[in-house]
């Protein structure tokens, strides 16, 4: 311990002998560690938003379907239990959030022209907060209850259809005898979504209703639930694989959506790869430092080494230093990127290039997101990296002949 | 007991097609306690020879026994122990460590053995006193004189009590009065702890403080006398 | 060779380490971002031609309103006879001219909305490539032919094959009801279930029959050689509008917008990183230079109290400089287009990319592109980068004094 004590006592003074040199290093550490984390963050909030907004238009962290579903969205295949029965059933098990729903493809029809949707029957109580739909943001009202006799449809659709609030509009599609069910809506209220493409796609009725309108008596396509975190899907997974029988497919987010599902992947990789690049373009800056220090110092190094102290502790020496100046340069850098994204913390808004987001599946507005774990990530591949950049000219260092190195000019 | 004992050292350089020797079969036995004047013309050996007994530098040919052990044939490591508890060395150039002061230069070698603080503080300002620089205590190397930086060198050698002492030009920067306070300060040490002193010198004041001198020339030594301290 | 320069070169390998460890900063962030912008305008080229060339196409003639709206009315009358015209007039087949409207096709067991495209069959090819993804039987044939091409995952849901029939069901362009019976002849698969699911084909004058447009259409569609040279298309198209009809010509980013912003938010943040690198490089080298001025204080001092003027010393030090950014120049330049030629031949994977790409219509492996403003941006910027950072330790001899500066060690 007290050799560590001399060894940083010394590095320290050493450092800040050329404080030029220092501080130029050091500017680019924090440069670095800055963007390293600043970057970081930003994309960070950029795939959450994203999963966050996949997982409202999914919806859910798991989702039960008819295994023939996925391929065939129809109303042939739905969930072969009854909903009440499994409505029993989840209710009892005290999930943080569920719903089953009723989705099929249909044709909506106003006066003048006429679209395909995915119609939704839904539960309105149940799936509050659970989808991308905000209640308080409609225009006119959301649905009240299962058998609502109201639709709600997207603002952009309506203006398509040239529909509006209180006209009336049909929905047709097909019952599981393959005969064409069809029934009379009034649009009761108008909803905006971040992603405008689900404002065209998706609209929504009463469950009870729609069951009564495809007669399928008590059956559902989807049933979903939600768990606390959706980077841990593992309980909820379980909990609702237990809950329903064999027969329906259960299936997480990421399976169910492969694009969303190795975005979190590939991000954590490119973040690393990140780090690491710009870790390398430092580590050349770094490396010519020690080199610099190193060989300025070749007299005194030669004279510790002739006293008596021991080439590891030359090492220890030089690798202190590297350390400590890395050490420095991520506590100012990290400490910058945490200011850059405070004012920022409500959001910025990108909403220049919206429709570019629209189609990297982002909305308009950013909110980065500081990670402890992306943070220390960062650090400590910076720390451990620069280690063993400083290996090479320590090792150099540690390797000198005192006779030669002190009589040296 | 013999302190230092060389036997046929030697130890050549090339110099392109030239060759220097730089030992040419040197041998001396130093006695425990003996203090010792080497005294050559510049480029006769003198640096090499101390050097060598101090485990710096690896003869071509010879053996070196430090208190009876084999020194020349040991690993890196085990010389830079042996450095460090036993021999204390004042270099001729290049002595102090820049970016620390003359308090903490002294107290160096000392902190690397091991010693608690409190007792190497107080024993480092005891011999700065000793060597005439108190006062100047804080000062860095690059803020001292070259005669007070090499009584900081001497301060540091002697320190620790080391059981040989190898001091190359001690005086070389110093007039005749602090000159001769430092050798005083030698002699003591020499009577009161036993150490051996191993000194390189021009200076004929020097000289005349050992019990023995042994004259150089061309890496042989020419002349071995035993004389009576002044 | 000239003095100045020779001199110059000496100095640079006094600390040869030095002068690679800073050389190669360069060389690592030129080979670096030669192949980054390389795979990045090679991703934008394929995500422009995927995306324009399914059905988009480069430039098209449409009615005011059309492209927001999408109604059947807003029609181009006598669409083929201006496809036709065009065709001549410009002296290119990339014309082609369509119709489209929504419609249920049912099979037996099935009913679909989808968009139904009334195409030229001789032309469409030309602007298309879906003609080209027909899996299994032929495209559609014959101008007034009851045929119908559909989408693998479409005809899969409608559980029909080659030579069945399908029933349309719409609304024509009067509102009146609009149906027909169409064969199957043709099934493409572009990949994208979702895609393939959306639309069918049928030829442009039955289409014309079926939904009564007397001959009008919805859009006429041209692609250009090279992206580049659209504006150009676009104008030519302006200029030859029939007078008196009021039609617009929108080009690829106005039908598309989302593709270009896409591409902008994608630059902006790549632009950020790019940056960040070029400022690594810049720091390296201005410690270096500060370092080798810095040394070099003694021996400036005698030349200087030799007669030699401060600003002849700060242009060594920028040749020296420049000498060195060349070197890091020419060599990141040489192995940044190995290491981009070597992956534009044989491709470039990364875990997780099959996914993400699949959702841009793009393919799994990227193949970077290699042309000379690829190769050359990014070095010649850093390039430009290493001259400026070498100023301040130039610009600093102008406060030398020749006799202080002789003091220095
Ligand atoms: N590293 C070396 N390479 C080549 N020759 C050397 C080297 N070190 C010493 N010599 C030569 O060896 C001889 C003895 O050198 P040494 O340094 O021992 O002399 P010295 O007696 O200490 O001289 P001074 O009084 O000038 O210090 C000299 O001729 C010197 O030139
Ligand atoms: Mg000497």
């Amino acid at each position: 311990m007290h050799m560590f004590a001399i060894l940083a006592r010394l590095a320290w003074r050493n450092l800040w002998r050329n404080h030029r040199r220092t501080f130029i290093m050091l500017a680019a550490i924090v440069l670095g560690s800055w963007a390293m984390i600043f970057m970081t963050a930003l994309m960070r909030g950029m795939v959450t938003e994203v999963i966050k907004d996949g997982i409202s238009a999914l919806p859910g962290h798991v989702q039960v379907h008819h295994p023939k579903y996925r391929d065939d969205p129809s109303v042939a295949n739905l969930i072969p239990i009854p909903d009440s029965e499994m409505s029993a059933k989840f209710a009892a098990a005290g999930l943080k959030g569920w719903a089953s729903r009723v989705r099929v493809p249909a044709v909506i029809t106003s006066e003048y022209d006429s679209r395909g949707v995915t119609l939704l029957g839904i539960d309105p109580e149940r799936e509050r907060g659970l989808t991308f739909i905000d209640y308080d943001e409609i225009d006119g009202r959301f649905l009240e209850s299962v058998d609502d006799p109201g639709i709600v449809i997207g603002r952009k659709l309506a203006r398509t259809l040239e529909t509006e609030i209180g006209k009336r509009i049909v929905i047709m599609s097909q019952d599981p005898d393959n005969e064409i069910a069809d029934r009379g809506f009034r649009v009761v209220g108008l909803f905006t979504a971040n992603v405008t493409a689900f404002e065209e796609a998706f609209v929504f009725a009463g469950k009870s209703t729609t069951q009564k309108m495809l007669r399928i008596g008590d059956r559902t396509s989807e049933l979903f639930a939600v768990g606390d975190d959706y980077r841990n899907v593992d309980a909820v997974y379980s909990q609702v694989t237990e809950l329903v029988d064999a027969g329906v497919e259960v299936k997480s987010w990421f399976e169910l959506d492969a694009y969303l599902g190795t975005m979190l992947k590939v991000m954590d990789g490119f973040l690393l790869v990140w780090v690491i690049v710009i870790f390398l373009a430092l580590s050349f800056g770094l490396v010519n430092t020690l080199v610099m220090a190193v060989f300025e110092r070749v007299r005194e190094i030669g004279l510790m080494l002739a006293l008596g102290m021991k080439p590891r502790n030359i090492l220890g020496q030089i690798i202190i230093e590297s350390l400590m100046l890395l050490t420095i340069g991520l506590v100012i850098g990290t400490a910058l990127a945490w200011l850059a994204v405070q004012p920022i913390k409500e959001g910025i808004d990108v909403s220049i290039v919206a429709e570019g987001m629209d189609m990297w599946g982002m909305s308009s507005v950013l909110y980065p997101e500081l990670l402890l774990r992306d943070v220390i990530l960062a650090n400590v591949v910076v720390l451990v990296l620069g280690f063993f950049a400083s290996l090479s000219p320590a090792w150099r260092a540690a390797h000198y002949e005192p006779v030669e190195a002190i009589t040296k000019v | 007991m013999t302190a230092v004992r060389c036997v046929d050292l030697c130890k050549t350089y090339h110099q392109g097609e030239e060759k220097i020797k730089a030992l040419d079969h040197v041998t001396i036995d130093i006695v425990e306690g003996g203090f010792v004047c080497l005294s050559a013309p510049s480029g006769g050996g003198k640096t090499t020879l101390l050097n060598t007994i101090g485990g710096l530098d690896k003869p071509d040919s010879g053996e070196v026994y430090i208190a009876g052990r084999r020194i020349d044939n040991l690993r890196k490591g085990e010389l830079a122990e042996l450095r460090l508890r036993n021999i204390g060395f004042v270099f001729q150039a290049f002595n102090l460590i820049p970016v620390l002061t003359a308090r903490e230069n002294v107290e160096f070698v000392m902190q690397v053995q091991g010693v608690a603080a409190a007792e190497r503080g107080e024993q480092a300002l005891e011999i700065l006193q000793e060597v005439g620089l108190a006062g100047l205590e804080d000062r860095l190397p690059a803020d001292m004189s070259g005669g007070q930086q090499q009584r900081v060198a001497v301060a540091r050698a002697i320190v620790s009590h080391p059981a040989l002492v190898l001091a190359d030009e001690p005086t070389a920067n110093l007039d005749s009065k602090t000159a001769d306070g430092l050798m005083e300060l030698f002699c003591e040490l020499n009577e009161r702890h036993k150490t051996t002193f191993i000194i390189a010198t021009h200076d004929k004041r020097v000289m005349s403080y050992a019990k023995r001198l042994i004259r150089m020339l061309d890496g042989r030594i020419v002349d071995d006398i035993e004389q009576n301290a002044t | 060779m000239n003095l100045v320069f020779r001199l110059a070169w000496r100095n640079l390998w006094r600390h040869s380490k030095r002068t690679w460890l800073t050389t190669g900063a360069m060389i690592f962030s030129n080979v670096l971002l030669i192949f980054m912008i390389g795979l990045q305008f090679g991703m934008y080229d394929l995500m422009i031609d995927n995306t324009l060339q399914t059905l988009t196409g480069h430039v098209q003639i449409q009615a005011p309103g059309y492209k927001d709206d999408q109604k059947m009315r807003q029609s181009v009358a006598d669409v083929a006879g201006l496809a036709s015209s065009l065709r001549t007039e410009l002296g290119s087949d990339r014309v082609a001219a369509r119709g489209a409207a929504f419609a249920l096709v049912s099979s037996e067991d099935r009913s679909y909305g989808i968009a139904v495209l009334g195409v030229e069959p001789e032309y469409e090819g030309n602007v298309s490539t879906i003609p080209g993804l027909i899996k299994e039987g032929r495209f559609v044939n014959g101008p007034d032919a009851a045929e119908i091409v559909i989408g693998a995952a479409l005809a899969r849901n409608l559980r029909i094959g080659l030579g069945q029939e399908l029933t349309l069901l719409g609304s024509g362009r009067d509102g009146s009801f609009a149906a027909a019976v169409v064969t199957v002849v043709g099934i493409f698969d572009s990949g994208v279930a979702d895609f393939d699911r959306s639309f069918a084909e049928i030829p442009l004058r039955f289409f014309q029959d079926m939904f009564y447009m007397d001959g009008a259409g919805h859009q006429v569609v041209l692609t250009a050689t090279a992206i580049d040279d659209v504006p150009e298309l676009q104008r030519r198209v302006a200029e030859l509008l029939p007078a008196g009809e009021e039609l617009v010509v929108h080009d690829w980013d106005a039908l598309q917008p989302g593709l270009k912003q896409a591409i902008r938010a994608d630059m902006s943040s790549a632009f950020f990183m790019y940056g960040i690198l070029v400022i690594l490089v810049a720091f390296s080298v201005l410690n270096t230079q500060l370092m080798s001025v810095l040394e070099r204080t003694h021996e400036f001092g005698i030349v200087l109290a030799l007669g030699l003027t401060p600003g002849r010393l700060g242009r060594l030090v920028l040749l020296e400089t420049a000498i060195m950014g060349m070197l890091g120049l020419l060599i990141g330049a040489l192995l940044g287009a190995i290491l981009t030629a070597y992956l534009g031949v044989n491709g470039f994977a990364y875990p997780g990319m099959e996914e993400l790409a699949a959702k841009f219509n793009l393919p799994a492996r990227f193949f970077p592109e290699l042309t000379l403003p690829t190769l050359l941006a990014g070095p010649l910027v850093v390039f430009g980068f290493t001259i400026l950072s070498a100023l301040y330790p130039a610009l600093r001899l102008h406060r030398l004094h020749p006799v202080e500066a002789m003091r220095a060690v």
